[in-house]
């Protein structure tokens, strides 16, 4: 089961009967297939940004569904078939997303204590008229850089022997 | 600040001008959607291209986010591909 996110246009010159029944039509597809309506969001008649078949205005409506890959496909079939629908954009919404959570909350504050501490180093670097060492990381660095690779590479071997 | 900077010259070591900052680091959004077009327009001026980053100030991560947000909304006649 994946979570998808079909969005799609349809014209304004359809009758509101007409374009409720085919909301439906649409909608009963992913039922028929076994899928989950999760909500429709319908956001009425708005302004287009640029005009789509020398209309300004189109109708709104997104769905948002879980189900087999096999409901877009077939979705995405029938938009092609019917004349009404302008336009149509299907995603899959990913479940997680994956981010490096250590790097991100603490950047700003991060970078700023580096760099007063790099003002800080620049200025005693000035008194004494080097300025090359203050760019160079600590020595710590190299030292347990090693110690690091050392490890990684042990375990591999293990599980291979 | 004109006076206190004609003062020491360091001071400006410590303050920088003015300082960007990603928006959407700040309040920790991990998507961006592409039917959330008031956010979207702010990054749209004017000709309706997409600011570069040295402009807005955005991390990578949501620079990268927010272009393929703007290029979803496009697609829908959210936004617009030119504007003139």
């Amino acid at each position: 089961m994946r979570q998808y996110e079909t969005a799609f246009l349809i014209t304004p010159k359809l009758e509101e009967e007409e374009r409720e029944k085919l909301i439906e039509d649409m909608a009963e597809v992913v039922k028929k297939k076994k899928g989950k309506m999760v909500n429709i969001e319908k956001w009425g008649k708005r302004k287009l940004a640029y005009p789509i078949d020398k209309l300004n205005e189109a109708v709104y409506v997104f769905f948002h569904y879980q189900g087999n890959p096999d409901i877009p496909h077939e979705l995405q079939r029938r938009f092609r078939q019917t004349e009404a629908i302008l336009r149509y954009l299907t995603l899959k919404k990913e479940a997680q997303i994956q981010t490096r959570k250590k790097a991100k909350p603490g950047r700003k504050s991060k970078a700023r204590s580096e760099e007063k501490a790099k003002f800080a180093k620049e200025q005693e670097m000035d008194v004494e008229g080097e300025k090359e060492n203050g760019e160079n990381p600590p020595e710590q660095t190299p030292e347990v850089a090693p110690e690091v690779t050392g490890s990684e590479s042990g375990i591999p071997d293990e599980v291979k022997e | 600040m004109a006076r206190e900077q004609r003062e020491r010259s360091s001071y400006r070591r410590y303050f920088p001008p003015k300082r960007k900052y990603c928006r959407f680091c700040e309040r920790n959004i991990k998507d961006i959607d592409y039917k959330n077009v008031d956010i979207l327009k702010r990054y749209v001026p004017e000709r309706g291209k997409i600011a570069p980053r040295r402009v807005t100030g955005n991390c990578s991560f949501h620079q990268r986010k927010l272009s393929t947000a703007i290029k979803r909304a496009r697609l829908l006649a959210l936004l617009p591909y030119v504007e003139d």
